[in-house]
Protein backbone atom coordinates (compact mmCIF):
# COMPACT_ATOMS: atom_id res chain seq x y z
CA UNK A 1 0.00 0.00 0.00
CA UNK A 2 2.89 2.38 0.80
CA UNK A 3 4.07 1.96 -3.25
CA UNK A 4 4.27 5.44 -4.01
CA UNK A 5 6.85 5.42 -6.81
CA UNK A 6 7.66 9.65 -6.87
CA UNK A 7 9.22 10.27 -10.60
CA UNK A 8 12.14 12.69 -9.74
CA UNK A 9 15.60 13.17 -11.12
CA UNK A 10 17.97 10.45 -9.94
CA UNK A 11 20.54 11.75 -7.59
CA UNK A 12 23.46 10.78 -9.57
CA UNK A 13 23.05 13.37 -12.17
CA UNK A 14 23.71 16.05 -9.72
CA UNK A 15 26.64 14.24 -8.48
CA UNK A 16 28.74 13.60 -10.93
CA UNK A 17 28.94 16.08 -13.64
CA UNK A 18 31.61 14.44 -16.16
CA UNK A 19 31.69 17.04 -18.37
CA UNK A 20 31.97 20.33 -18.19
CA UNK A 21 28.71 20.87 -20.26
CA UNK A 22 25.55 19.55 -19.91
CA UNK A 23 23.67 20.17 -23.38
CA UNK A 24 19.97 19.69 -22.44
CA UNK A 25 18.06 21.60 -24.72
CA UNK A 26 14.08 22.15 -23.74
CA UNK A 27 12.19 22.92 -27.04
CA UNK A 28 10.48 25.84 -25.31
CA UNK A 29 8.70 28.71 -27.80
CA UNK A 30 10.89 28.37 -30.97
CA UNK A 31 10.25 25.22 -33.59
CA UNK A 32 13.26 23.28 -34.62
CA UNK A 33 13.70 25.12 -37.84
CA UNK A 34 13.79 28.78 -35.91
CA UNK A 35 17.27 30.14 -36.17
CA UNK A 36 19.29 30.97 -32.90
CA UNK A 37 18.56 34.65 -31.59
CA UNK A 38 22.02 36.76 -32.20
CA UNK A 39 22.55 37.68 -28.87
CA UNK A 40 22.88 33.54 -28.24
CA UNK A 41 24.73 33.27 -31.14
CA UNK A 42 28.25 32.20 -29.50
CA UNK A 43 27.15 31.46 -26.59
CA UNK A 44 28.44 28.45 -24.51
CA UNK A 45 25.90 26.91 -21.66
CA UNK A 46 28.55 26.08 -19.13
CA UNK A 47 27.01 24.72 -15.61
CA UNK A 48 28.13 25.86 -11.90
CA UNK A 49 31.31 25.06 -11.37
CA UNK A 50 31.71 22.24 -8.35
CA UNK A 51 33.51 21.97 -5.29
CA UNK A 52 35.38 18.74 -4.89
CA UNK A 53 35.81 18.38 -1.30
CA UNK A 54 31.98 19.58 -1.29
CA UNK A 55 31.20 16.77 -3.73
CA UNK A 56 33.30 14.20 -2.32
CA UNK A 57 30.99 15.11 1.19
CA UNK A 58 28.11 15.34 -0.23
CA UNK A 59 28.24 11.94 -2.60
CA UNK A 60 29.26 10.11 0.87
CA UNK A 61 26.62 11.34 2.65
CA UNK A 62 23.92 10.96 0.32
CA UNK A 63 24.71 6.86 -0.26
CA UNK A 64 24.82 6.45 3.28
CA UNK A 65 20.98 8.61 3.57
CA UNK A 66 20.27 6.24 -0.17
CA UNK A 67 21.46 2.70 1.92
CA UNK A 68 19.14 3.54 4.84
CA UNK A 69 16.09 4.47 2.75
CA UNK A 70 16.18 1.35 0.44
CA UNK A 71 16.47 -0.90 3.74
CA UNK A 72 13.65 0.69 5.61
CA UNK A 73 12.00 0.54 2.44
CA UNK A 74 12.57 -3.37 1.97
CA UNK A 75 12.07 -3.72 5.53
CA UNK A 76 8.17 -2.64 5.04
CA UNK A 77 7.87 -4.57 2.19
CA UNK A 78 9.18 -7.73 3.97
CA UNK A 79 6.84 -7.17 7.06
CA UNK A 80 3.78 -6.75 4.52
CA UNK A 81 4.58 -9.64 2.98
CA UNK A 82 5.44 -11.98 5.92
CA UNK A 83 2.09 -10.78 7.10
CA UNK A 84 0.41 -12.01 4.14
CA UNK A 85 1.99 -14.69 4.07
CA UNK A 86 1.09 -15.42 7.70
CA UNK A 87 -2.33 -14.60 6.53
CA UNK A 88 -2.41 -17.20 4.20
CA UNK A 89 -0.20 -20.16 4.89
CA UNK A 90 0.78 -20.13 8.15
CA UNK A 91 0.16 -22.26 11.42
CA UNK A 92 -2.73 -20.74 12.35
CA UNK A 93 -4.09 -20.56 8.95
CA UNK A 94 -3.78 -24.22 8.39
CA UNK A 95 -5.74 -24.65 11.82
CA UNK A 96 -8.21 -22.31 11.09
CA UNK A 97 -8.91 -23.86 7.79
CA UNK A 98 -8.89 -27.31 9.44
CA UNK A 99 -11.16 -25.77 11.82
CA UNK A 100 -13.54 -24.36 9.01
CA UNK A 101 -13.46 -27.83 6.75
CA UNK A 102 -14.60 -29.24 10.05
CA UNK A 103 -17.26 -27.07 10.81
CA UNK A 104 -18.93 -27.38 6.67
CA UNK A 105 -18.50 -31.06 7.44
CA UNK A 106 -20.90 -30.80 10.51
CA UNK A 107 -23.17 -28.50 8.70
CA UNK A 108 -23.48 -30.88 5.89
CA UNK A 109 -24.45 -33.62 7.73
CA UNK A 110 -26.97 -32.02 9.55
CA UNK A 111 -28.23 -30.72 6.30
CA UNK A 112 -28.07 -34.34 4.91
CA UNK A 113 -30.26 -35.33 8.14
CA UNK A 114 -32.73 -32.53 7.31
CA UNK A 115 -32.86 -34.06 3.58
CA UNK A 116 -33.51 -37.64 5.14
CA UNK A 117 -36.32 -36.63 7.06
CA UNK A 118 -38.29 -34.92 4.45
CA UNK A 119 -37.91 -37.88 2.54
CA UNK A 120 -39.56 -39.45 5.10
CA UNK A 121 -42.48 -36.72 5.75
CA UNK A 122 -42.28 -37.09 1.78
CA UNK A 123 -42.69 -40.69 1.48
CA UNK A 124 -45.71 -40.79 4.12
CA UNK A 125 -47.44 -38.17 2.27
CA UNK A 126 -47.21 -39.43 -0.91
CA UNK A 127 -48.41 -43.06 0.34
CA UNK A 128 -51.32 -41.16 1.97
CA UNK A 129 -52.14 -40.15 -0.85
CA UNK A 130 -52.16 -43.30 -2.83
CA UNK A 131 -54.21 -44.91 -0.43
CA UNK A 132 -56.50 -42.29 -0.25
CA UNK A 133 -56.59 -42.33 -4.50
CA UNK A 134 -57.27 -46.34 -3.68
CA UNK A 135 -59.81 -45.84 -1.71
CA UNK A 136 -61.68 -43.32 -3.50
CA UNK A 137 -61.43 -45.51 -6.64
CA UNK A 138 -62.97 -48.38 -5.07
CA UNK A 139 -65.89 -46.47 -3.41
CA UNK A 140 -66.47 -45.26 -6.80
CA UNK A 141 -66.37 -48.47 -8.26
CA UNK A 142 -69.05 -49.23 -5.29
CA UNK A 143 -71.23 -46.35 -6.40
CA UNK A 144 -71.30 -47.03 -9.87
CA UNK A 145 -72.43 -50.43 -9.18
CA UNK A 146 -74.87 -49.42 -6.94
CA UNK A 147 -75.98 -46.97 -9.26
CA UNK A 148 -76.32 -49.89 -12.34
CA UNK A 149 -77.97 -52.27 -9.63
CA UNK A 150 -80.93 -49.63 -9.18
CA UNK A 151 -81.05 -49.19 -12.71
CA UNK A 152 -81.66 -52.50 -13.40
CA UNK A 153 -83.97 -52.57 -9.94
CA UNK A 154 -86.02 -49.85 -11.65
CA UNK A 155 -86.51 -51.13 -15.24
CA UNK A 156 -87.30 -54.73 -14.13
CA UNK A 157 -89.75 -53.22 -12.09
CA UNK A 158 -91.31 -51.49 -14.87
CA UNK A 159 -91.51 -54.52 -17.09
CA UNK A 160 -93.75 -56.06 -13.99
CA UNK A 161 -96.12 -53.47 -14.13
CA UNK A 162 -96.74 -53.35 -17.75
CA UNK A 163 -96.98 -56.99 -17.71
CA UNK A 164 -99.59 -56.52 -14.72
CA UNK A 165 -101.41 -53.73 -17.31
CA UNK A 166 -100.87 -56.19 -20.11
CA UNK A 167 -103.55 -58.79 -18.48
CA UNK A 168 -106.19 -56.02 -19.32
CA UNK A 169 -105.23 -55.03 -22.44
CA UNK A 170 -108.07 -55.64 -24.43
CA UNK A 171 -107.13 -58.46 -27.14
CA UNK A 172 -109.11 -60.28 -30.26
CA UNK A 173 -110.82 -63.06 -27.67
CA UNK A 174 -112.53 -60.12 -25.45
CA UNK A 175 -112.89 -57.75 -28.15
CA UNK A 176 -116.73 -58.62 -28.24
CA UNK A 177 -117.02 -58.74 -24.44
CA UNK A 178 -115.52 -55.53 -24.01
CA UNK A 179 -117.26 -54.03 -26.27
CA UNK A 180 -120.41 -55.45 -24.95
CA UNK A 181 -119.26 -54.27 -21.45
CA UNK A 182 -118.79 -50.64 -22.58
CA UNK A 183 -121.95 -50.35 -23.86
CA UNK A 184 -123.65 -51.53 -20.79
CA UNK A 185 -121.55 -49.36 -18.79
CA UNK A 186 -122.06 -46.31 -19.73
CA UNK A 187 -119.33 -43.18 -18.09
CA UNK A 188 -120.46 -39.95 -17.09
CA UNK A 189 -117.20 -37.88 -17.46
CA UNK A 190 -119.58 -34.18 -16.97
CA UNK A 191 -118.76 -33.34 -13.39
CA UNK A 192 -118.11 -30.17 -11.60
CA UNK A 193 -115.23 -30.47 -8.08
CA UNK A 194 -114.91 -27.75 -6.05
CA UNK A 195 -111.00 -26.56 -4.54
CA UNK A 196 -110.62 -29.28 -2.59
CA UNK A 197 -111.01 -31.90 -5.19
CA UNK A 198 -114.58 -33.33 -4.38
CA UNK A 199 -117.24 -33.77 -6.71
CA UNK A 200 -119.90 -31.51 -6.28
CA UNK A 201 -122.32 -32.09 -9.13
CA UNK A 202 -122.59 -34.15 -11.96
CA UNK A 203 -124.90 -33.88 -14.74
CA UNK A 204 -127.25 -36.67 -15.83
CA UNK A 205 -126.54 -39.07 -18.34
CA UNK A 206 -128.63 -38.45 -21.59
CA UNK B 1 -44.48 6.04 -11.84
CA UNK B 2 -42.45 5.29 -9.17
CA UNK B 3 -43.61 2.22 -7.99
CA UNK B 4 -43.32 -0.68 -10.54
CA UNK B 5 -44.35 -4.87 -9.83
CA UNK B 6 -46.51 -6.25 -7.19
CA UNK B 7 -44.20 -5.92 -4.20
CA UNK B 8 -42.53 -2.99 -4.56
CA UNK B 9 -40.64 -2.85 -1.72
CA UNK B 10 -38.29 -5.38 -2.98
CA UNK B 11 -36.71 -3.40 -5.19
CA UNK B 12 -36.18 -0.34 -2.27
CA UNK B 13 -32.13 -0.22 -1.09
CA UNK B 14 -33.60 -0.53 2.79
CA UNK B 15 -35.38 -3.58 1.87
CA UNK B 16 -31.99 -5.22 0.07
CA UNK B 17 -29.61 -4.71 2.55
CA UNK B 18 -31.48 -5.93 4.98
CA UNK B 19 -30.94 -8.91 3.91
CA UNK B 20 -29.29 -11.67 6.37
CA UNK B 21 -27.47 -14.55 4.08
CA UNK B 22 -24.02 -13.55 3.30
CA UNK B 23 -22.95 -16.65 1.24
CA UNK B 24 -19.21 -17.94 2.40
CA UNK B 25 -16.62 -17.45 -0.50
CA UNK B 26 -17.02 -21.13 -1.25
CA UNK B 27 -20.17 -20.25 -3.30
CA UNK B 28 -20.17 -19.93 -6.56
CA UNK B 29 -23.78 -20.86 -8.42
CA UNK B 30 -26.99 -21.48 -7.04
CA UNK B 31 -30.06 -23.05 -8.36
CA UNK B 32 -33.68 -23.13 -7.34
CA UNK B 33 -35.91 -25.90 -8.60
CA UNK B 34 -39.73 -24.92 -7.91
CA UNK B 35 -43.24 -25.50 -9.73
CA UNK B 36 -45.30 -22.47 -10.28
CA UNK B 37 -48.40 -24.36 -9.39
CA UNK B 38 -49.16 -26.70 -5.77
CA UNK B 39 -49.35 -25.86 -2.71
CA UNK B 40 -46.17 -27.22 -1.42
CA UNK B 41 -44.15 -25.53 -3.75
CA UNK B 42 -45.76 -22.24 -2.00
CA UNK B 43 -42.68 -21.73 0.35
CA UNK B 44 -40.08 -21.77 -2.70
CA UNK B 45 -42.06 -19.72 -4.63
CA UNK B 46 -42.39 -16.83 -2.16
CA UNK B 47 -38.51 -17.86 -1.18
CA UNK B 48 -38.04 -16.62 -4.98
CA UNK B 49 -40.13 -13.68 -4.92
CA UNK B 50 -38.95 -12.19 -1.49
CA UNK B 51 -35.38 -13.91 -0.59
CA UNK B 52 -33.34 -13.95 -3.57
CA UNK B 53 -33.20 -10.76 -4.47
CA UNK B 54 -31.67 -9.66 -1.21
CA UNK B 55 -29.51 -12.63 -1.62
CA UNK B 56 -28.18 -11.44 -4.60
CA UNK B 57 -27.71 -8.26 -3.55
CA UNK B 58 -25.36 -9.47 -0.40
CA UNK B 59 -23.74 -11.62 -3.08
CA UNK B 60 -23.25 -9.83 -6.51
CA UNK B 61 -20.62 -12.18 -7.23
CA UNK B 62 -22.78 -15.79 -7.00
CA UNK B 63 -24.58 -16.70 -9.98
CA UNK B 64 -28.17 -17.39 -9.16
CA UNK B 65 -30.36 -19.77 -11.74
CA UNK B 66 -34.30 -20.29 -11.36
CA UNK B 67 -36.19 -23.55 -12.85
CA UNK B 68 -39.44 -23.82 -13.47
CA UNK B 69 -42.05 -26.86 -13.33
CA UNK B 70 -38.99 -29.34 -14.27
CA UNK B 71 -39.25 -31.75 -11.22
CA UNK B 72 -42.38 -32.82 -8.83
CA UNK B 73 -40.51 -31.50 -5.95
CA UNK B 74 -38.79 -28.20 -4.93
CA UNK B 75 -35.19 -27.99 -4.10
CA UNK B 76 -31.91 -25.75 -3.76
CA UNK B 77 -28.81 -26.57 -5.46
CA UNK B 78 -25.23 -24.65 -4.21
CA UNK B 79 -22.35 -25.60 -6.15
CA UNK B 80 -19.31 -24.62 -4.15
CA UNK B 81 -15.81 -23.89 -5.62
CA UNK B 82 -14.09 -27.55 -5.31
CA UNK B 83 -17.09 -29.05 -7.34
CA UNK B 84 -18.83 -29.94 -4.21
CA UNK B 85 -23.10 -29.96 -4.66
CA UNK B 86 -25.02 -29.71 -1.77
CA UNK B 87 -28.54 -30.10 -1.88
CA UNK B 88 -31.15 -28.92 0.22
CA UNK B 89 -35.21 -30.54 -0.31
CA UNK B 90 -37.69 -27.34 0.48
CA UNK B 91 -40.71 -29.37 -0.29
CA UNK B 92 -43.15 -27.70 1.84
CA UNK B 93 -41.54 -25.42 3.84
CA UNK B 94 -41.95 -21.89 4.89
CA UNK B 95 -40.10 -19.14 3.02
CA UNK B 96 -38.34 -18.11 6.74
CA UNK B 97 -37.43 -21.43 7.19
CA UNK B 98 -35.63 -21.70 3.98
CA UNK B 99 -33.77 -18.43 4.77
CA UNK B 100 -32.70 -19.08 8.01
CA UNK B 101 -31.59 -23.28 7.07
CA UNK B 102 -29.52 -21.59 4.08
CA UNK B 103 -27.70 -19.22 6.27
CA UNK B 104 -27.27 -22.09 8.88
CA UNK B 105 -25.44 -24.32 6.51
CA UNK B 106 -23.72 -21.81 3.94
CA UNK B 107 -24.09 -18.13 5.25
CA UNK B 108 -21.20 -16.51 6.87
CA UNK B 109 -21.77 -16.29 10.81
CA UNK B 110 -22.38 -12.64 12.36
CA UNK B 111 -18.48 -13.21 13.99
CA UNK B 112 -16.93 -13.49 10.90
CA UNK B 113 -19.17 -10.66 9.16
CA UNK B 114 -17.78 -8.35 12.09
CA UNK B 115 -14.14 -9.34 11.61
CA UNK B 116 -14.57 -8.40 7.79
CA UNK B 117 -16.12 -4.92 8.56
CA UNK B 118 -13.29 -4.25 10.97
CA UNK B 119 -10.56 -5.22 8.94
CA UNK B 120 -12.27 -3.08 6.24
CA UNK B 121 -12.13 -0.31 8.11
CA UNK B 122 -8.67 -0.66 9.27
CA UNK B 123 -7.62 -0.81 6.01
CA UNK B 124 -9.39 2.51 5.34
CA UNK B 125 -7.79 4.54 7.96
CA UNK B 126 -8.25 8.15 7.23
CA UNK B 127 -5.04 9.08 8.55
CA UNK B 128 -3.19 7.42 5.67
CA UNK B 129 -2.47 10.00 3.14
CA UNK B 130 -1.34 8.67 -0.47
CA UNK B 131 -2.99 8.24 -4.07
CA UNK B 132 -6.75 7.84 -4.32
CA UNK B 133 -6.77 4.47 -5.38
CA UNK B 134 -5.31 3.16 -1.80
CA UNK B 135 -6.06 6.06 0.79
CA UNK B 136 -8.90 9.10 1.44
CA UNK B 137 -6.53 12.15 1.06
CA UNK B 138 -3.58 12.61 -0.60
CA UNK B 139 -2.54 15.31 1.44
CA UNK B 140 -3.80 17.61 4.59
CA UNK B 141 -4.46 20.47 2.53
CA UNK B 142 -7.66 18.64 1.18
CA UNK B 143 -8.63 18.17 4.19
CA UNK B 144 -11.33 21.42 5.54
CA UNK B 145 -10.07 23.20 8.52
CA UNK B 146 -6.03 22.78 7.22
CA UNK B 147 -4.12 25.03 5.64
CA UNK B 148 -5.04 25.13 1.72
CA UNK B 149 -2.55 23.67 -0.63
CA UNK B 150 0.05 26.42 -1.38
CA UNK B 151 0.10 25.81 -4.95
CA UNK B 152 -3.42 27.38 -5.43
CA UNK B 153 -3.03 30.02 -2.24
CA UNK B 154 0.50 31.38 -1.28
CA UNK B 155 0.89 31.01 1.90
CA UNK B 156 1.43 34.23 4.54
CA UNK B 157 4.54 35.22 4.55
CA UNK B 158 4.93 34.43 7.94
CA UNK B 159 4.85 30.60 7.47
CA UNK B 160 7.11 30.42 4.86
CA UNK B 161 10.83 28.66 5.30
CA UNK B 162 12.47 31.59 3.71
CA UNK B 163 11.29 34.04 5.50
CA UNK B 164 11.90 32.29 8.63
CA UNK B 165 15.59 31.60 7.53
CA UNK B 166 15.71 35.15 7.03
CA UNK B 167 14.61 35.82 10.46
CA UNK B 168 16.43 33.37 12.41
CA UNK B 169 19.64 34.73 10.20
CA UNK B 170 18.57 38.65 11.27
CA UNK B 171 18.35 37.76 15.11
CA UNK B 172 22.25 36.11 15.23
Amino acid sequence: MFQVITRSTPVIRLLAPRGAVLVEAVRGRKTRTDPKAKSKEGRIKTPPPVDPVEMVVLRERFTEYDLIMRALRLEFKEEMLRKRYEEEVGSLAEERAKQEAEEHRSLMTWNQEENLRMLKIRELRVQKEVEAAEVKKTEAAILREQAMESFVKEKGEEIMRIQEEAKSFINLENLDQRIEEALDNPKNYNFAIDKDGRVVKRTVLQ
Amino acid sequence: MPMKGRFPIRRTLEYLQKGEVVLKNRVKIVTVNYNTHGQLSDGARKFVFFNVPQIQYKNPWVQIMMFKNMTPSPFLKFYLDDGEQVLVDVEGKDHKQITQHVKTILGKTDEVLQAEALARMEAANPANFGPKKYCLKECICEVEGQVPCPGTTPLPKEMTGKYRAQMAAAQD
